[in-house]
């Protein structure tokens, strides 16, 4: 008895998190599910909360009606160079943030929060424009250099640089003679893993669900992503749903190994962690 | 974040200072540096974000129909600034949009805080990792599967959620505590003016926890183990481990998932577009955010003038409303005391 | 050799800029991607030289991309397809080609076209800026099986809203919708009963007429359809408006002639054979969507793209395959006499709907868009009577409400 009483708080721990494991998991299998459908019965309701026998039916059809596998590979592309040159970038500014005192620091640093307040449903028009100008348009650069320094990425990783490196360690580095550049690259970067895996992840989604640049910079067929191809083809009345929603779930996946990737990473910093303290 | 340089700094400048040629360019190479760093941003931001300011600050003076192209815009001074501080659409919004961000907002940190800490500090290996990137799935899935879910979800007749309070109330022991249920039914959860901002916050909750849980399990990954075990030697419990170790630690990512909440959360639009199929906002303008309206009045009015003075608007609330955070947590939060 | 390499250029880029006058794009939203990959071959077969290639958005998507290509001149298709709710605010703005003009001559094939269709591709100016292409003629799809089962006459049901109604209070002793969402009754009678020279929500001085007695009569109809309970209060394209017309709980639907399609094909197959359409309640004709074609002023090669505008709409044999592809149903009234429309349709239990359909289409009246037509949708129909209906806002007040917000912002 005494014995469950000490280990009531681990048994209602896991309880928890397996009923928010349960809520948060349920929208991916039921697209895996409705993927297994046909139209018809995904919309009976109550709708089937099981796989269906439509599967390869839905996959005939979704290769019939899109470049399924060649879109993906846009996709792939778009966000793994993406997010390669976001983190790249965003670590960067962070660190010249976190290092250094400088005139003219809190002025950009204002303007940079303030950035992210700007409602973006408005700017795109400009943007276009401004793509246009750049002669970007129709290239899969533009869906991913616009934001590869963003606001959210740079303020993350300052954040975590603030938490985890000390300033007795970059004045180590100097005293060992060691450059700007070859300090941020050797000694702040492996220590802040978990910030650039985090970054890596929140931009990696963001690029493969954003589908409002693709929209009106992309207007050749085979540079279409995933999003705006699996989008449109939702009519009103009329959208493939069973295809679709195989789509979906098949666009969920690179996006799950890449979490897992990323969130091994992350893990690192339980080392890392013990340089301050 | 103070201007003054450090000691170090001028030690070392100090130092080399017989070698004046060489050290004006030390100095020079010193001064540039940090800029060097955050080019990248200055850049980007000059070329992709600055002109699109610009031409939506002069848009807002501006009456432009957008079909009609670039050359019929015709100024009308502050008009646009007017209309928008007097259409009670826009206060119905700003009110909508202050209610869900707080509604929706503040459960996700007091969910994601405790969720992250006891996934970093009670559970190993790969069940964290399964755990972490279950909660994670409903920031991966796409608005379209998302607002297809919810709508079954919701559905009034057949939605599971009625179904399933239907089916608490029925059951011996519950009854009692679900028995306004019988009385309720069917409820509307998106047709009503009373349920949709609910409806539509529960559906914000359960997207963005999980993203937040992943911020935060990243700030508590930094807490040493040393820490806690100079805090266990102390005699400290679980809860005072959290509370005056763990949580003060990771203050700075809790100030940077506020603020990205907080920004994010005031330009609300995606989730009430499609939970409302983009009908205006639903039921008495009930779901309609100010992100959502300044959409309606530049994209489907074609008043893209009206709507950049909205959106000006917005921004000033925003800044408002983060100037208040950083002015309150920002300088624990922005780690200038340590 | 090195002169015949420059030759093989030249002769190369020559090939290329010919390729490149032949190059037509068409912006539009599915379904036409399905009408087009049949259609494209058909079309080439007599122009072989103009290639063809679609991009395909969904609804509303388009029409921002098409919104962005127009405001910054750039970007847009040879042919772009309007619907039918934003080609009034589209057309009068300036971005489109003047068919009237000499060189397209568009005029000259009015009389074969629906009257109204064309007359809402047409600019307050007069001219013809957008051609129509599918239309929905409005019809009462209704359950013959329900209808004798409560044992009235369709006839009777459609004589008037008030038959309509009584034919409602029959069929809720039995358990059984009248209709699944009262709002659209309201929106019908806006859209219909429009008188001769107005618009549908403003008349020829631009006054709003949002509290004149149509929409008083529209608002008093839709609230009584509600408060007597005779509706579903079900949304359109939802899981339980299919169900409604699997199960039987819901006895009639006003639509357009595109639904017919979708209920036979998806919707609920397994109810083939109890259908039945009839004109609209109260002697009224109206139609539900449709799309039109236009040519942006900014695309590179008008010429082709009228011959492929010509071709999808003033040819009975390309408006006959939209039917036949993707239902949609044709604007060019001499299909009206072709065979399939004399065809029984099983799914209507023998009853040969599409004559229904084109006597409608002919008799629709036409009321010219309007610029503020947009913002009044918005305001009058998504929310003044979303108040009156789910909140019970009083008619007089949500009315008079309305037309101060449409004032407001519609100068």
């Amino acid at each position: 008895m005494k014995a469950l009483m000490k280990r009531l708080p681990k048994i209602s721990m896991h309880a928890f998190l397996i009923v928010s494991v349960l809520i948060t998991i349920f929208p991916f299998v039921w697209v895996a599910m409705m993927g297994t459908h046909s139209r018809s019965e995904i919309f009976s309701s109550p709708p089937p909360f099981y796989f269906g026998s439509r599967l390869l039916e839905n996959y005939e059809k979704l290769l019939d009606i899109m470049p399924f596998w060649l879109v993906l590979g846009n996709s792939l592309m778009v966000s793994i160079i993406g997010t390669a040159v976001t983190v790249l970038f965003c670590s960067m500014c962070a660190y010249g943030f976190f290092a250094y005192e400088f005139r003219g620091k809190n002025v950009v640093f204002g303007v940079m929060v303030a950035s992210m307040m700007v409602p973006p449903v408005l700017t795109l028009i400009p943007f276009f424009l401004t793509v246009k100008f750049l002669g970007l348009l129709d290239t899969h650069a533009a869906i991913w250099l616009p934001l590869a320094a963003n606001a959210m990425g740079i303020f993350l990783i300052r954040q975590y640089m603030v938490t985890s490196i000390s300033r007795d360690l970059l004045d180590a580095a100097k005293v060992d003679g060691a450059s700007d550049f070859r300090t941020y690259w050797t000694v702040v970067l492996p220590l802040i893993k978990p910030a650039l895996a985090t970054l890596g992840i929140v931009t990696f989604i963001a690029l493969w669900n954003n589908f409002l640049l693709p929209l009106i910079v992309i207007s050749s067929p085979d540079k279409y992503v995933l999003t705006l191809a699996l989008r449109s083809l939702q009519s009103v009345a009329n959208t493939p749903w069973g295809a679709v929603m195989l789509g979906t779930f098949l666009s969920m996946i690179p996006l799950l190994v890449a979490f897992l990737f990323f969130s091994k990473q992350m893990m690192a910093g339980l080392t890392a962690g013990a340089v301050k303290g | 974040m103070t201007l003054t340089t450090t000691p170090n700094e001028e030690r070392g400048t100090q130092m080399r200072a017989p070698a004046r040629r060489r050290s004006t360019l030390r100095i020079w190479k010193k001064r540039l540096m940090p800029w060097l760093f955050i080019s990248p941003f200055i850049i980007l931001f000059m070329v992709f974000t600055l002109f699109p300011l610009l031409f939506s600050i002069y848009l807002s003076f501006q009456e432009w129909n957008p079909v009609a192209g670039l050359s019929s815009m015709e100024y009308v001074g502050l008009y646009n600034y007017q209309l928008a501080l007097t259409d009670p659409w826009l206060w119905k919004s700003l009110y909508n949009t202050v209610w869900l961000a707080v509604v929706s907002g503040i459960p996700q940190h007091l969910l994601a805080i405790p969720v992250a800490y006891m996934l970093v500090s009670a559970v190993r290996g790969r069940l964290r990792h399964l755990y972490t990137a279950t909660m994670f799935i409903p920031f991966i899935t796409s608005t379209v599967a998302v607002a297809l879910i919810f709508f079954s979800i919701y559905s009034t007749n057949a939605g599971i959620l009625n179904q399933w309070l239907l089916a608490l109330s029925n059951l011996p022991v519950l009854s009692w505590f679900f028995s306004w249920v019988q009385d309720a039914m069917p409820i509307r959860w998106l047709t009503s003016s009373d349920l949709l901002k609910p409806s539509i916050a529960m559906v914000v909750i359960w997207k963005y926890t999980g993203f937040n849980i992943v911020v935060y399990s990243a700030g508590f990954l930094t807490v040493s183990r040393d820490l806690y075990d100079a805090a266990k030697v102390d005699g400290c419990s679980r809860w005072q481990q959290f509370w005056h170790v763990a949580l003060p630690m990771i203050r700075p990512f809790i100030f940077f998932a506020v603020t990205l909440t907080i920004i994010g959360n005031l330009q609300l639009f995606e989730e009430p577009y499609v939970l409302t199929q983009g009908e205006s906002g639903g039921v008495a303008q009930s779901g309609l955010t100010a992100s959502y309206y300044l959409y309606l009045v530049g994209w489907q009015w074609l008043e893209m003038g009206a709507a950049a003075a909205i959106s000006w608007i917005l921004f000033l609330f925003i800044a408002i409303a983060t100037g208040v955070h950083f002015y309150f947590n920002g300088r624990k939060g922005l780690g200038e005391d340590r | 050799m090195k002169k015949y390499l420059l030759a093989g250029l030249a002769t190369a880029a020559l090939m290329g800029a010919s390729a490149q006058a032949g190059d037509l794009r068409f912006d539009g939203f599915p379904d036409f991607d399905s009408h087009l990959e049949v259609l494209i071959p058909q079309f080439q077969e007599s122009h072989p030289d103009i290639n063809i290639t679609y991009q395909m958005n969904q609804h509303a998507d388009h029409h921002r991309r098409l919104t962005t290509n127009l405001a910054t001149g750039s970007g847009a298709g040879d042919v772009v397809v309007v619907d039918v709710s934003f080609v009034g605010s589209f057309i009068n703005a300036g971005g489109f080609e003047n068919l009237s003009a000499p060189e397209y001559g568009a005029d000259l094939m009015q009389e074969n076209f629906v009257s109204y269709a064309w007359d809402q591709g047409k600019g307050t100016d007069g001219n013809q800026y957008a051609i129509p292409v599918d239309i929905g003629p409005g019809v009462m799809y209704y359950r013959r099986d329900i209808a004798e089962s409560v044992g009235s006459s369709i006839e009777d049901v459609i004589k008037s809203w008030d038959s309509y109604i009584e034919y409602g209070r029959k069929l809720k002793e039995k358990d059984v919708y009248l209709i699944a969402d009262a709002a659209e009754v309201a929106q019908l009678i806006i859209y219909t009963t429009v008188k001769e020279g107005e618009g549908f929500y403003f008349d020829e001085d631009g006054k709003p007429l949002v509290t004149s007695d149509r929409f008083v009569h529209a608002f008093t109809v839709a609230k009584q359809i509600r408060e007597e309970g005779l509706d579903a209060q079900v949304r359109a394209w939802t899981n339980e408006w299919y169900d409604g017309f699997k199960n039987g709980t819901v006895a009639t639907q006003l639509s357009g002639a595109w639904l017919l399609g979708h209920l036979q094909n998806w919707m609920a197959p397994e109810t083939a054979g109890l259908w039945g359409v009839s004109n609209l309640p109260d002697g009224i004709y109206g139609s539900w969507g449709g799309s039109f074609l236009a040519i942006p002023k900014q695309a590179k090669n008008k010429k082709d793209a009228w011959e492929f505008i010509k071709y999808l709409t003033s040819t009975p044999e390309a408006q006959l395959a939209g039917l036949k592809n993707i239902g949609s149903f044709p604007v060019l009234t001499e299909t009206y006499s072709d065979a399939s429309f004399d065809e029984p349709l099983e799914f209507l239990a023998g009853q040969k709907a599409r004559k229904l359909f084109a006597e409608v289409a002919q008799k629709v009246p036409a009321v010219a868009p309007r610029q503020g037509d947009l913002i009044a949708d918005d305001i009058v129909l998504r929310a003044a009577l979303l108040e009156v209906l789910n909140d019970g806002k009083d008619i007089e007040a949500a009315l008079r409400d309305a037309e101060r917000l449409i004032k407001r912002r519609v100068k």
